[in-house]
């Protein structure tokens, strides 16, 4: 890299030269300490025509405009060095690449060099292979790689630049929260897909904003580290008016992500995300650096944000409590068959919520957790389950429950008997489904819950097995009945042999101790015939049955599209 | 050039390079070799293999970060098969295979029957993928 710098002040001259020095770059000094301008020009401009990649240049009013001029024309980037607000003002007017504020150490002359030699919009005239290479190595340093947008360290510099040139600047902060048990659910590849779109989506979003037309300047940064987003954006109305305009974008942002969600994934999947938008606008203080100002602006919009969504818990708690008061759950049966024959051999209990907003089990049981009400919503899913069981299974099916970690914590659970499940005498039709983790983390005093409940009859399926929280040994040890493959295991098997090699060996493993196993989420043809031939007993999945109010009819039950 | 495409085989230990290149090559591929993760990559580069055979246990970069490294490149990445060379027994071990982006696994001491069946089935995908 070559630097020039066109530098009076002696001090400058030493930091600049140790910047240049720890990039390993060339540097050529033209003095413009006292002499005649034109002097200095004469100088000066020769050495632009040698194409630098950079200038540092000490401000001088009479000559700001005609090195804009001549750099701009090369692709030469140029960094101005200011005495006060008052040159920074003209410096900007006249449109430098970036400023920085003397006295500047050789720190920051450092970062500056950089970061302007990174800069993606510069109007270069030509560059050369070698450039390009360079810039886009840069780039994918500078630019998210899922979604394009700038990361942080770009976007400082053209924030500031909004900032210098309107005094105001508003800060949207787009928070994405999803409930952790989507990855536990769908797995990490379908977590991925959603990030995706919605990264997709808020692209589309910021593209529809900017092609508005109309004089606000906007800009989208991905938050480097999280799911979360940034938004730059310059009202140019009054305050009360801005107001308005900020609840309007970040409502239609929440719409327009949410419909491509729930297009692309369904309304299961959308259900388990929420977009919180916080806002802040900050007004350029010449005594504060406008980067403290932007970092103050950004935390307090997504203070914000944050501000919003705990005020939409506190309104699903409030709902949880009315579900449990008026027993507002039910529960639909998710059918499991038998691989080869595709005959029903039983079926899932899964509760929902009756308020719409508690309707994904997922949110229900995330807000009765945090809510300290876990035990309450268990025991009345318990109870509902297995008082649909004489209207929806025959005699010789099973029915999946699933028991919450908290569970086996709740006394009344664990001295369960039969007159607490309504009255039902055949717990051998009851097989309880156990994450791996609950496995795990209680293990010592589990294994004596575990034989208690064996001994009155009850049967046992580790859930989730494979979604890589503990290994085959583990799951050894509770000797289950059956074991569910994790959906992560089963989506997309006949493509993946890493998959079905795991599987295959669970299988064995499984055959060896007289244990069944189940694919969880088989959605499609191709893996239902890989697992079949993977020798999986049992099959569960919309490929065959979606969750129901009631029981498969006899006739249909092997029936699905082929 | 080769008609059957170049095997890049990583391995701490010489001879095992040295077993797996003799029966690669007699079944017609051409293989280049590394014997650590951080040489295995800059020879992506220079051999650009359709597959790599990677095993697990190495000094430095481990089999795993390898694998990830590969499979996160914009350039190898979608292109690349890779084989793990792993332990046998170790359901955690596989596991983690899938996690890091890995096609397949085989075990050790490996199989040479088994070796060509995954290093074929791979190869085939490849090929109706890319």
């Amino acid at each position: 890299m070559r630097i020039v710098g066109y530098v009076g002040d002696e001090r400058l001259g030493e930091e600049l030269t140790a910047a240049a020095s720890r990039m390993s770059a060339e540097l050529t000094v033209v003095n413009a300490g006292p002499g005649s301008a034109a002097a200095n020009q004469e100088q000066l401009l020769p050495l632009l025509r040698t194409k630098p990649d950079v200038v540092l240049f000490e401000f001088r009013s009479t000559l700001m405009e005609q090195v804009r001029e001549e750099t701009r024309q090369r692709g030469i980037c140029l960094l101005a060095a200011c005495r006060g607000e008052n040159e920074t003002r003209q410096a900007v007017r006249a449109g430098v690449d970036d400023w920085v504020l003397l006295p500047a150490s050789a720190d920051e002359l450092h970062a500056r060099l950089w970061a302007a030699t990174a800069r993606p919009a510069r109007a270069t005239v030509s560059q050369t292979t070698s450039e390009m290479a360079e810039h886009l190595r840069y780039e994918e340093l500078l630019y998210d790689r899922f979604t394009g947008f700038p990361t942080l360290p770009v976007m400082l510099e053209r924030g500031r630049e909004i900032l210098e040139r309107r005094g105001r600047m508003t800060v949207l902060y787009i928070e994405f929260v999803r409930y952790s048990k989507l990855e536990e659910i769908y797995g990490w590849e379908k977590l991925d897909e959603v990030l995706q779109t919605t990264a997709a989506a808020v692209r589309e979003f910021y593209d529809r904003q900017r092609g508005g037309g109309g004089q606000e300047s906007h800009l989208m940064v991905s938050h480097t580290g999280d799911d979360d987003f940034i938004f730059f954006t310059d009202f140019p109305d009054a305050v009360e008016q801005a107001e308005k305009r900020i609840n309007e974008l970040a409502q239609e942002l929440e719409t327009h992500v949410r419909t491509r969600i729930e297009s692309e994934h369904g309304e299961d999947v959308a259900g388990l995300f929420e977009i919180y938008v916080g806002s802040a606008t900050l007004f350029r203080n010449p005594k504060i650096r406008p980067e403290r100002l932007i970092y103050r602006g950004i935390r307090e919009a997504a203070a914000a944000a944050r501000g919003v969504e705990s005020r939409e818990r506190s309104r699903k708690v409030a709902d949880l409590k009315t579900t449990l008061r008026e027993e507002a759950v039910y529960i639909v049966y998710h059918p499991i068959v038998v691989t080869e024959t595709r005959e029903v051999y039983g079926y899932e209990a899964l509760a929902r919520g009756a308020h719409r907003a508690l309707r994904s089990p997922e949110v229900l049981f995330g807000v009765a957790e945090e809510a300290n009400l876990i035990w309450e919503l268990s025991r009345l899913c318990r109870k509902k389950a297995i008082e649909g069981m004489p209207r929806v299974l025959r005699d010789d099916q099973f029915l999946f429950l699933n028991i919450d970690p908290h569970d086996f914590r709740d006394p009344t659970f664990r001295y369960l008997d039969v007159d607490e499940l309504g009255g039902f005498e055949h717990p051998e039709r009851i097989v309880l489904e156990i994450t791996e983790r609950t496995a795990i983390t209680d293990y010592p005093k589990f294994q004596g819950y575990l034989a208690a409940f064996r001994e009155r009859g009850f049967r046992f399926a580790v859930d989730d097995a494979g979604s890589g929280y503990a290994g085959l040994g583990s799951i050894a040890n509770l000797s289950p009945d059956f074991i569910k493959l994790d959906i992560s295991l089963i989506s997309g098997i006949d493509a993946n042999f890493m998959k079905q090699n795991l599987v295959e060996t669970m299988v064995q493993f499984a055959n060896d101790q007289g244990i069944k196993v189940i694919a969880e989420g088989v959605e499609r043809e191709e893996e239902y015939e890989t697992v079949k031939r993977l020798g999986v007993h049992l099959t569960q999945g919309f490929l065959f049955h979606k969750p129901g109010t009631n029981a498969v009819p006899a006739g249909i039950a092997a029936a699905h599209t082929t | 050039m080769d008609t059957k495409g170049t095997i890049l085989v990583v391995d701490d230990n010489l001879d095992n390079i040295e077993i797996l290149r003799a029966f690669l090559e007699s079944r017609g591929y051409t293989v280049s070799e590394a014997p650590d993760g951080k040489t295995a990559l800059a020879r992506m580069e220079q051999v650009r293999p359709a597959l790599v055979l990677l095993d697990v246990m190495m000094p430095g970069m481990d089999g795993w970060q390898v694998c990830r490294t590969i499979k996160n490149h914009p350039e190898f990445g979608g292109v690349t098969r890779v084989v793990m060379v792993t332990a046998k027994g170790a359901f955690e071990d596989k596991y983690e295979g899938l996690r890091s982006g890995a096609d397949d696994y085989v075990v050790k001491p490996v199989d040479f029957k088994d070796l060509l069946e995954k290093v074929e089935r791979n190869l085939a995908a490849r090929g109706g993928t890319a």
